[in-house]
């Protein structure tokens, strides 16, 4: 499996991790074990302060046989928090202070603004794109624009900072000055 | 009604002194924190993230493939933390379920694709059904069914469920037996 991994400044990425392709951490982000990147439709570029947990799946491939196209790099933004088992497929981009719920699924080509939270189990496929301040929730994905914007996860990412390292084997950049 | 034989390559679990069995493919971590009290399963792919608060787990539990057990977590106005997980006796988990409760009691069933959201509370003899997503801080009381998304009461279980999860948890032991030609 070839990858190229970059890791920002204060990142916590857990040794345990599935990355294919060419994949970017912001300075703060922390990657929980289990997770699987793959960047094969171009490189992942991920911001700061996000959290990722276990078994989060970032898939950025081409639809097939559009195998040959022009390759687009992914963002996502920063302070987002990506819960356990939501997968990211074909997503075009991710804007900040969103909250992925555990096991969300979120379908190709839609992009996801600032401020959104997709709930738990929700499984969106339609390509509308999701607006700022957006809340998806219930078996049928209903959409409504929430009344206050989610809480930045800063008091959680300092926890884990913490505690991560006495714990865990960390990803370090191969050159420490590239990183930074 | 006797349940069928589940074979496990010998090679792929390990058993300790008191009956646990745990597959070399879960991810365990800070296993000083984590206490099976024996007779637990744990198949592959098992998360238990004892790393962040201490779990504990009864006896003859089982937790399916690929799940994730993970001590729930709070803000406060002071600050954050993760708290203890506890799992009673007889806790059958279904396979690819995320488990974020406070508390699990005793006799509990949990179904496949299952999210217990942060703080649950699930009380004795209970059982939550298959792709069930369990809304945050919800308590689960006993001898009832839940099911759907958000969670919600669907029926009553009968008086006796105690006696048919433990028959169950502890026949589902028996027959985790290792596969013939590994021995």
């Amino acid at each position: 499996m070839s990858s190229k991994v970059k890791i920002g400044q204060g990142a916590m990425v857990c040794k345990e991790i599935k990355v294919k392709g060419q994949v970017s951490f912001g300075a703060s982000t922390i990657i929980h074990p289990g997770v699987t990147l793959i960047a094969e439709a171009g490189p992942i570029e991920i911001g700061e302060n996000n959290i990722i947990e276990e078994y989060v799946n970032i898939i950025h491939k081409f639809l097939p046989g559009h195998e040959q196209s022009e390759p687009v790099t992914l963002k996502i933004g920063s302070n987002n928090v990506f819960e356990v088992y939501s997968t990211i497929e074909g997503v075009s981009s991710i804007g900040d202070n969103n909250i992925f719920e555990s096991k969300s699924f979120v379908g190709r080509n839609l992009s996801i603004g600032n401020d959104c939270i997709i709930g738990a189990g929700c499984h969106l496929t339609s390509t509308s794109p999701i607006e700022d301040g957006t809340c998806v929730y219930g078996k049928n994905c209903t959409r409504q624009k929430a009344f206050c914007k989610p809480s930045v996860p800063g008091g959680h990412r300092e926890f884990l900072t913490k505690l991560l390292p006495s714990y865990h084997l960390l990803r370090k950049n191969k050159n420490p000055i590239e990183g930074n | 009604m006797e349940l069928q034989d589940t074979f496990y390559s010998k090679s792929e679990y390990v058993e300790t002194t008191t009956g646990n069995k745990v597959s070399r493919q879960a991810q365990i971590y800070g296993s000083q924190n984590i206490i099976l009290n024996g007779k637990v399963i744990l198949q592959s792919g098992v998360m238990i993230r004892g790393d962040l608060a201490s779990v504990k787990m009864g006896r003859y539990c089982f937790v399916g493939k690929g799940s994730v057990v993970r001590p729930p977590c709070k803000k406060f106005s002071g600050g954050f933390t993760y708290f203890a997980l506890q799992i009673g006796d007889h806790v059958h988990i279904g396979e690819q379920s995320v488990i974020q409760a406070a508390i699990i009691g005793s006799y509990v069933h949990i179904g496949k694709n299952v999210v217990i959201g942060k703080r649950c509370i699930l009380k004795d003899c209970c059982m939550i059904g298959d792709n069930t997503v369990l809304a945050p801080d919800t308590v689960v009381p006993s001898f009832t069914h839940y099911s759907g998304s958000p969670g919600m009461q669907i029926g009553q279980l009968p008086v006796c469920t105690q006696d048919l999860s433990t028959d169950y948890t502890k026949s589902f032991y028996d027959h985790f037996v290792p596969s013939i030609d590994n021995l």
